[in-house]
Parts: structure tokens; C-alpha cells; sequence
């Protein structure tokens, strides 16, 4: 009963892996070769061979850590790709290195001032490695020894033998650990580790000599190789944190369920000031090396005057990410002023930025590019039907005809067809508008809908 | 044979020594730890026995009675000896292996020069790992 419900959790578990398609779950990376080069297609990236170029150039000098609290801003229109490059540094970076990503429209919240929460988006993109040492007992149980007394009560007294492939010993047992090796269910047979400084003792699984001891064997039951070498062993594990992790689990009146919870609400200044004080700390004593990770924060524009102030003093500090920023806005008003900026950003921000400008797509690699996330969305494609998709393409949005592909692909199963036909595209497209078509529907029918008296405003309406 | 090729050769055996040099001292950390746990048997054992007072103690191929006060002595302070071994062994290890990756071109692992933090430092963001 109880292994049919653990079978049942594991399953549970193989589901929620399986990863939803997202508008940029095609990238794997920035498609670069050795040399910095960007390829034509590669790692689900598409041309800007330019900008993906500059990209790995500062994703070479994040790497190495030569930079940290410099700013690169990506421009350029609506649908060139400026997201698909930031996704690509991030998934380049690897592991280890800390990349947020958040929208510009995301710290308007009711919950904590704009400030606290980019402070919190700057420290969740900075990482702390550190270095765990411990000192380990690991070893194959070769035989456990307990002498009960015989009038049943007092101390026990015991034997472990331990062994590698290279020693054996014996170890006596006080009473705890004969308590701890009887609750961790510790047989002949089992290998363990024992924390020397804590006494705990983990079971990692069964000797692969073992094997043959019995036939029926619970699901669970996982076989190891003898350890090799010495029996007490140090153990070397380096973690990377964050430190807006170390604020959450410091930040008392919150404890650390907050950091599941995603609500951490604001943290105290005087918190943050202890937590940079430990880390400098720590660096000085060679504990602790400082990871400069990447912020991201696309429609930049969204932001307001006093956070691009906000941001100019905090990228001065020493303890400052790589912050990336993208914007498709040209020459706009600062939002909070009454300033006109490019890309609605103030000069003296604009002036610290290295700026990569994306372009629009050509038709070829409009054509690669839903190619790719033809492929990413599982959907089979008559060659006419790309080619008549490209068009729409070029003509509307390479998003919008990034949607048809999905509606195209219910329209042809619905007709039981195997692949995607020019007459599946062509009927999605009569049914859904782009964004020209319905401007050019409103013009036509504007007096017909409500409000429209009032459509003399509206034009002047800004939406930043 | 040109230069070229002579350069290679006199790089890898650099290598190769330097490879060699670090599974000697593996090798020899085992062997210290064996002693390590033989001794610290022996100490048991010793201070188990209640009765006699004089024990035999095996040095090289001979055989010596002592008492015992004297025999746990001299054990107690090899094994404080094997353990200075170990630590100092382990240690120098860490520069060998560092060189080693250095000479194969490979990246320095992340952390690897870093120190580690005290117990108490490290229950402090147990909870967070």
C-alpha cells in the first residue's frame, strides 16, 4: 500500500517536469561558436548576428567576472528579439551564476515601496559562494554488534565495523549511536556516512555485494559500490546563495517559510547592512567570494524617474549585478516628468549604458525563426503553408504569425489532417485580426461602438 | 625530433609528475588512515582492560612489555601525530591539485580556493540549503 503510494507521488513528480511552451522556450542559448561568432541558426537563435555578437562578448566578461555594476540597455521595435537575447545569456550562463528577470511594470505593488523592490531584484541577482567542510565517517557496515544488559535496562554497548575497499575497523558505540543506527535502520550490508562533528548518520544504499542477499527487495532499495580510500574522509561542498536569500531567512519577523511563500514583503534596512557587513566579512577572510550575477528588467521605459535615480546611485555600490535592460520605445517622455528622453531614459543613466540596438527581421529568417518554433510546438508544416505564414509575417507581426501556428494546428487536426495546409493558415487569419486589420475595422465602424464621442481624446491617449 | 615535439614531451612529463606526485599522497593518506584507525583501536582496547597492568606493545619486529600508562601514552601521541600528518597532507593537496589543473588547461573549479565556514556560521544559513 504504502510503496503504490510512493510509486504514485514519483509519477505525479514525472508530470509537473514536463515544461509548458512559452514564447521563448525555443531558446537554449546565444549561438555563438568559439570564437565569439554568432552562427546564422543556432541554439534556437535567429540572425541579429550583430547584437548576439555584442551580447557574448559581455557574457564572456560576466563570466570571468571582469565586470560588475555596468548596465546594457538592448533597443529596438517590438518583435526583434531583444527578450530572446536576454534568455539566451541567461540560459549560457549556466547554473551558478544568479539571472532575474523581472518587468519594468513589476515593482508597482502595493506590498513594498518601488525601491525596496528593485533593491530586492539587485540582491537576488548577486551571489555568495561559500564553502561547507566536513569531516566524514564513510563506509561499507560490514557487521553491528549490540550487547543488551540482561536485566534489560542501563546502557547498551555495541560494535560497528566498518569498511572500504582498502581498510576495515571497528568503531564501539556509546548509546546514542546505537539509538541513531537503530532509528536509520542500519543493517550489515548498508553503506553510511557518519558526520563526525554531529554523529549523524545517512544511509546512501546497499552494497552492489549485497545484491544477491535476498530476492524480494522494496522498491526503494538503491545499490552504491563500496566507497574506496580512507574511512574518514573530508568533505568539501561549495554552495552559491543569493543574498536576498540571506536577507529572508535574517529578516526575523519572517522566518525562512517566506521564501516559499514568495511574500517576503520589505526588509529592514539595518538587516541588509548586518548581512553586507558578514559577507565583506567573510570575503576578507577568503570565506566567501562574491558571484556578480545579471538583472534583467525588460520595458524598461515602465520605470519612473525616481527609480532611474534609484538605480543610478545603486549601480555604484560594490556589490552591484550586470544589469540588462530592454526597452522598445524611441524618443519618449521620462515617465514621472514631463522630459522627453530616448528610449524614455534619463541622459545621465543612458550615459553609463553600453547599448545594443537589435533590427527587424528579413524574410529568411522570419522563416527560420517559425520554422524553429514549428518544431518547438510540435506541429507539422506543408513547405507552401510556411512560405504563405512568412508573408503574413512580414506584412503584420512575427508574433502574430507565431499564434497562428498554434490555432493553424487545432484548425488541421480538426479536419483530420496530418500537417498544416496554406487553407488551415488561411482560415485562422480570416478569423483572427491582426493588429492592422482591427485598426483598419475600427476606423471603418468607429461610430458604431460606444464611447466613440468622445474618440477625439482618445487619440492623444499615451499608454506609458 | 623538433622542437616543437620536445616541448610536448617535456610539458607532459611535467604533467604526468605533478599527476603522480598527487596520487602518491592519496595513496599515502590512506595508508595514514589506516594507521589512524588501527591505533585508535588500540587505545580502546587498552583502556578497556581493567586487570593487567603491564601490556605487550609490538615496536618494528620486536616485542616489549611496558605498563600500560605508558603504552597508552605513546599511542595517544602517534595517533595525535598521524592526525597533524593527515591535516598537513590534505592541505598541501589543494595547491597540487590546483597546479595540476592548471598545467592541463582546464578552469579553476568554482570555490575551490575558498575557506570554509565555521559550524556555527554554516547552521546559520543551514535552513536555506
Amino acid at each position: 500500500m504504502a510503496a503504490a503510494a510512493a510509486q504514485k507521488v514519483q509519477e505525479v513528480r514525472e508530470v509537473t517536469r514536463i515544461e509548458r511552451i512559452g514564447a521563448h522556450s525555443h531558446i537554449r542559448g546565444l549561438g555563438l561558436d568559439d570564437a565569439l561568432e554568432a552562427r546564422q541558426v543556432s541554439q534556437g537563435m535567429v540572425g541579429q548576428t550583430a547584437a548576439r555578437r555584442a551580447a557574448g562578448v559581455i557574457l564572456e566578461m560576466i563570466k570571468e567576472g571582469k565586470i560588475a555594476g555596468r548596465a546594457i540597455l538592448i533597443a529596438g521595435q517590438p518583435g526583434t528579439g531583444k527578450t530572446a537575447i536576454a534568455m539566451g545569456m541567461a540560459q549560457a550562463l549556466g547554473q551558478d551564476t544568479p539571472f532575474t528577470a523581472m518587468a519594468g511594470s513589476e515593482i508597482f505593488s502595493l506590498e513594498m515601496g518601488k525601491t525596496e523592490a528593485l533593491t530586492q531584484a539587485f540582491r537576488k541577482s548577486i551571489g555568495v559562494r561559500i564553502k561547507e567542510e566536513t569531516e566524514i565517517i564513510e563506509g561499507e557496515v560490514v557487521e553491528i554488534q549490540i550487547d543488551r544488559p540482561a536485566t534489560g535496562t542501563g546502557a547498551k554497548v555495541g560494535k560497528l565495523t566498518l569498511k572500504t575497499t582498502e581498510m576495515e575497523t571497528i568503531y564501539d558505540l556509546g548509546q546514542k549511536m546505537i539509538e541513531s543506527l537503530t532509528k536509520e535502520k542500519v543493517q550489515a550490508g548498508d553503506i553510511i556516512t557518519i558526520d563526525k562533528a554531529t554523529g549523524k548518520i545517512t544511509r546512501l544504499g546497499r552494497s552492489f555485494t549485497r545484491a544477491r542477499d535476498y530476492d524480494a527487495m522494496g522498491p526503494q532499495t538503491k545499490f552504491v559500490q563500496c566507497p574506496e580510500g580512507e574511512l574518514q574522509k573530508r568533505k568539501e561542498v561549495v554552495h552559491t546563495v543569493t543574498l536576498h536569500e540571506i536577507d529572508v531567512i535574517n529578516s526575523r519577523t519572517q522566518g525562512f517559510l517566506a521564501l516559499f511563500s514568495g511574500d517576503t514583503g520589505e526588509i529592514k534596512t539595518e538587516v541588509r547592512e548586518q548581512i553586507n557587513a558578514k559577507v565583506a566579512e567573510w570575503r576578507e577572510e577568503g570565506k566567501a567570494e562574491i558571484v556578480p550575477g545579471v538583472l534583467f528588467i525588460d520595458e524598461v521605459h515602465m520605470l519612473d524617474i525616481e527609480c532611474f535615480s534609484f538605480l543610478n546611485r545603486a549601480l555604484e555600490s560594490d556589490m552591484a549585478p550586470v544589469l540588462i535592460m530592454a526597452t522598445n520605445r524611441g524618443i519618449t517622455r521620462i515617465r514621472g516628468t514631463n522630459y522627453m528622453s530616448p528610449h524614455g531614459i534619463p541622459i545621465d543613466l543612458l550615459d553609463r549604458l553600453l547599448i545594443i540596438s537589435t533590427s527587424p527581421y528579413e524574410e529568411k529568417e522570419i522563416k527560420q525563426i517559425l520554422k524553429i518554433r514549428c518544431e518547438e510546438e510540435d506541429v507539422e508544416m506543408t513547405e507552401d503553408a510556411l512560405t504563405v505564414l512568412t508573408r503574413i509575417g512580414m506584412e503584420t507581426s512575427l508574433r502574430y504569425s507565431i499564434q497562428i501556428i498554434t490555432a493553424a494546428a487545432l484548425v488541421s487536426r480538426k479536419r483530420k489532417g496530418t500537417e498544416v495546409s496554406v487553407d488551415d493558415i488561411k482560415r485562422v487569419y480570416s478569423l483572427f485580426m491582426d493588429e492592422s486589420r482591427s485598426t483598419q475595422f475600427l476606423k471603418e465602424y468607429q461610430q458604431e461602438f460606444m464611447f466613440n464621442e468622445l474618440g477625439v481624446d482618445t487619440e492623444q491617449m499615451e499608454t506609458s | 625530433m623538433d622542437a616543437g615535439m620536445q616541448q610536448l614531451i617535456k610539458h607532459v612529463s611535467a604533467i604526468e609528475e605533478v599527476a603522480d606526485d598527487i596520487l602518491a599522497d592519496k595513496q599515502h593518506l590512506v595508508d595514514l588512515d589506516r594507521k589512524r584507525n588501527k591505533t585508535r583501536e588500540a587505545v580502546r582496547i587498552l583502556s578497556k582492560d581493567k586487570e593487567s597492568k603491564k601490556t605487550w606493545v609490538c615496536v618494528g619486529n620486536m616485542f616489549i612489555k611496558m605498563p600500560k600508562p605508558t603504552a597508552q601514552k605513546l599511542l595517544d601521541k602517534d595517533f595525535d601525530q598521524i592526525d597533524h600528518q593527515i591535516a598537513s597532507l590534505r592541505n598541501g593537496l589543494r595547491p597540487k591539485v590546483q597546479k595540476l589543473r592548471d598545467m592541463e588547461n582546464k578552469e579553476d573549479m568554482k570555490g575551490f580556493q575558498l575557506n570554509p565556514l565555521t559550524k556555527a556560521e554554516m547552521k546559520s544559513i543551514d535552513d536555506m540549503l
